[in-house]
């Protein structure tokens, strides 16, 4: 059949017809897939323009930032234990610890080694799990105070984390008088940024000074963290934040977002404040999904004053373990454009890149590398950073 | 004489193998895919699994070894034709242990290769990263990410190791050692493989590495690297998406499409260079278009940004994206037969890459529903922990050795064809390449086919965004 070249043949035509679908299609994504035109695609940026309030200043205390003191002692035990994807619970460190050595642990058999003492007795319970536990030495924690001055002048206080170790973080809280001031109940919340170690896992060290606290949580939490919370001896109010904006008080909110994070966490919040005559402030714990994404979130969620991302503090996740990858670059030229007027940067941001940020031209606030922080070339312990405020 | 003696080892096994069902299909297909599941699950779990024994997803560690395990496999069988190994011992020993000495043997040269060229050799006496043991002479780098880094380097080299391997005998048939014996011709081919491995890894990842240090190392390495306006990022992730794009397209047309539509050029010089930059360029098809499918899904990329929206993030995920596609189209050629079989050509081929397409997205959302506790992965799409190439890659080592060493052992027995039954098969490739002769038809359903490909590629394009937000994937 297809030998007479005057017929039309069927089978012949399938046979040209399935080569073509196989061509054409293998056209139209090499051509079309990369090139500008493909944009069209893309629909337009509406900004949604939530209106969170505004305050008059931000001030935030760095009461720790160093998470854990000894980088390679750290990653000696992740590696030790499997690497970056192992359960943070397993990992047989403080204060679940239970004496089976690196890996080997879990949160039941740890906790139930201390809950009878928390939250009154950090102490007492630190000092068991430290004879149970791989590297307790090594233990720090990040916690920052956020004080809020409304418009009215009114002042409200806000912890964000409460760091790992109980006996540093008592350290820290003892020399920042956030103990006191947990007493006395002038701290209204505590925002958990999210269910890592080193932000979560001092929980109880709040709890004994104030175990009604409210305490905000990114909805995500894996079941350990959750019954840690009652472990740990909260009587407060517990919310759970789904993922989005979670207004606070006028210019104050939070923003959950829906991020895979190492050693088996997931999602995390941070804080957005909105300054009079400034604009916005983004303080973040770790910041796992990255500060640009931050500052994008922001642009297409929420109004803010003067269109102007202001002030970052906290932990941008660029180079925790003094690691580094071609791709925070991608983040150290990139961040420039943002137009940040004020970068109080520590924490998982990493010294490494703190020195590159400074080294751009950035207006990276330096620290005194003061009670254990290991640097000038970032906020350290004990620094205090004002937005909208000169301290 | 001449024929006999170039056959002396496994030159030719593979096609001159009849490999005969046990049981009716799908029966041999499916008992082949629960057993091979059930060792790769328990292979992952003693070697892989972050909560199991060796916990070698760290993740470079477990994907290098993986990585360059399947060009063990490839250089064995495909560059090497299962030399030392004579043809009457493929032939007469059972399948079980032909399979154990084998992948012992492919195991052990991984070992000398990582240990020692790679880490002893180069890294000591050339590039101190692919050496941990160096690596940890820098300030404050950790012994862990020392093993990362060169695990990187190593598994950067297999990337492209493992396009361009299979790539000279598939697409260049081996020209123009297809003549000489063994282990001449394996050597002459890995030599030549490797060196073209080597030069493009200098052009692709070496600037990546050299920009991992502080300051970026600007006279050793071109920094910042020259497709970082291309690519909107200096990570070298962009390369890692092309040539895996390559590797993939390297198998899809030696599988399921049996070297469509590059067999179809009677040329010899023609058909070699046209098959070998034609992949090339159906991969750069692929990474665009996996590159737009996930901007269609989850909007532009942006700079600077970690996880889902950054572009070395979305150029990885190309490549985890393409590995996608090589799993069904093994599974097709290895325990279908290829099926179907019964119509054209083009139109089988047509067939399977649908089946595979479907197959590879189902793949897809189910691995990304389970492996965080089937696997014990990272959670959701977008983290540079999460590597859908080690668990894919695994499980595609697993099934390369079950059929190139084992025969599909136990629902396929192997029975070498006789002479008559190799001749036939021969007449029968020439059959189906005559079939496929230029015509006015075949013109006009060439032409109409393509308009639907673009109209095919156009629609896909608009259901995307719709399939992305209808389909939860990560609770």
């Amino acid at each position: 059949m297809s030998d007479d070249k005057s017929k039309f043949s069927r089978r012949d035509f399938f046979k040209g017809a399935a080569a073509g679908v196989l061509g054409g299609s293998l056209l139209g994504m090499g051509v079309y897939s990369y090139s500008p035109w493909r944009k069209s695609y893309f629909p337009e940026v509406k900004r949604k323009m939530a209106d969170i309030g505004v305050c008059k200043s931000v001030k935030v205390t760095n009461i720790s930032e160093t998470s854990w003191f000894q980088n390679s002692v750290l990653m000696g035990d992740i590696k030790g234990a499997g690497g970056l994807l192992v359960n943070q619970y397993s990992y047989n460190w403080p204060p679940f610890g239970d004496g089976t050595g690196l890996g080997k642990g879990s949160f039941e058999s740890g906790v139930a080694k201390i809950r009878h003492l928390l939250p009154n007795n950090v102490d007492e319970a630190w000092a068991i799990t430290e004879k149970l536990s791989v590297s307790p030495e090594n233990a720090g924690g990040f916690a920052a105070l956020i004080e809020v001055e409304e418009m009215s002048g009114k002042k409200r206080k806000f912890l964000l984390d409460s760091g790992w170790s109980y006996k540093w973080m008592h350290e820290c809280f003892k020399r920042e008088g956030i103990d006191q001031m947990l007493k006395n109940r002038e701290i209204e919340a505590l925002f958990i940024s999210h269910e890592h170690f080193d932000h979560f896992w001092g929980v109880p060290v709040t709890y004994k000074y104030d175990p009604t606290i409210t305490t905000y949580i990114p909805d995500t939490f894996y079941p350990e963290g959750l019954q840690y919370l009652k472990d740990a001896g909260h009587k407060g109010k517990l919310v759970k934040v789904k993922p989005g904006l979670n207004p606070i008080i006028p210019g104050l909110a939070t923003y959950v977002f829906a991020v895979p994070i190492i050693c088996r966490v997931y999602g995390e919040q941070a804080v957005y404040a909105n300054v009079k005559d400034h604009g916005l402030v983004s303080t973040t714990g770790c910041c796992h999904f990255g500060i640009i994404q931050f500052a994008e979130t922001a642009f297409r969620e929420i109004a803010y004053e003067k269109n102007q991302l202001y002030g970052i503090y906290g932990g941008l996740h660029i180079s925790p373990f003094e690691d580094w990858d071609p791709k925070y670059d991608d983040l150290v030229i990139s961040l420039g454009k943002y137009g940040f007027q004020k970068i109080g940067c520590n924490h998982c941001t990493g010294v490494l890149c703190a020195k590159k940020f400074i080294e751009r031209g950035y207006p990276v606030q330096k620290g005194t590398a003061r009670h254990r922080t290991p640097d000038t070339a970032y906020l350290g312990n004990g620094d205090r950073i004002g937005f909208g405020i000169d301290l | 004489m001449e024929e006999k003696e170039l056959r002396l080892y496994g030159e030719g096994y593979l096609e001159e193998r009849k490999l005969i069902p046990r049981w009716r299909q799908p029966i041999p297909a499916i008992v082949a895919l629960l057993l091979t599941l059930a060792v790769f699950y328990a292979t992952w779990w003693i070697f892989q699994d972050p909560r199991g024994w060796l916990r070698m997803y760290t993740p470079y560690v477990g994907y290098m070894y993986t990585r360059w395990w399947l060009i063990m496999l490839i250089w064995m069988v495909y560059i090497f034709n299962y030399w030392p190994f004579k043809r009457a011992w493929l032939e007469k020993t059972h399948p079980v242990l032909k399979g154990g000495i084998l992948t012992f043997i492919s195991v052990f040269i991984l070992y000398v290769l990582i240990k020692g060229f790679f880490e002893g050799l180069l890294g000591n006496f050339g590039i101190a990263y692919f050496n941990p043991g160096r690596l940890m002479q820098l300030p404050r780098m950790t012994e862990f990410f020392a093993l990362e880094y060169a695990s990187l380097a190593c598994l950067m080299f297999a990337a492209i190791a493992s396009w361009l391997s299979p790539a000279w005998v598939v697409a260049c048939e081996e020209v123009p050692w297809q003549k000489m014996k063994q282990p001449a011709k394996g050597i002459s081919i890995l030599v030549m493989t490797f060196f073209l491995s080597t030069i493009i890894f200098f052009m692709t990842m070496h600037s990546h590495m050299g920009i991992l240090y502080y300051p970026w190392q600007y006279f050793t390495s071109i920094a910042p690297p020259y497709w970082e306006q291309f690519a909107n990022t200096v990570s070298g992730n962009f390369h890692v998406a092309w040539i895996m794009c390559c590797t993939v397209m390297v198998w899809i047309v030696e599988t399921i499409w049996e070297r469509f539509p590059f067999k179809l050029i009677r040329t010899d010089w023609l058909r070699r260079v046209t098959a070998f930059f034609g992949i090339i360029a159906m991969a750069w098809a692929m990474l665009f278009f996996l590159y737009f499918a996930q901007e269609l899904t989850w909007g532009p990329a942006i700079r600077g940004t970690r996880l889902i929206n950054a572009p070395d993030w979305r150029w990885l995920h190309v490549g985890e994206m393409a590995v996608f596609f090589l799993v069904p189209a093994i599974f097709i050629t290895f325990y279908c037969n290829n099926w179907p079989r019964r119509f054209s050509l083009p139109v089988n081929v047509l067939i399977r890459t649908g089946i595979t397409i479907v197959a590879a997205v189902l793949l897809y959302i189910l691995y990304y529903m389970f492996s965080h506790d089937f696997l014990g992965t990272q959670k959701g799409f977008m983290h540079e922990q999460q590597f859908p190439m080690i668990p894919t890659i695994w499980l595609i080592n697993i099934w390369l050795a079950h059929h190139w060493f084992m025969d599909n052992w136990p629902a396929w027995k192997m029975v070498p064809k006789t002479a008559e039954e190799i001749a036939e098969g021969h007449a029968a490739e020439k059959a189906l390449i005559a079939d496929v002769r230029w015509n006015p038809s075949l013109g006009w359903g060439l032409g109409v086919g393509a308009l639907c490909g673009i109209a095919v590629y156009f629609i896909t394009l608009e259901i995307l965004p719709w399939v992305y937000k209808n389909i939860t994937v990560i609770r």
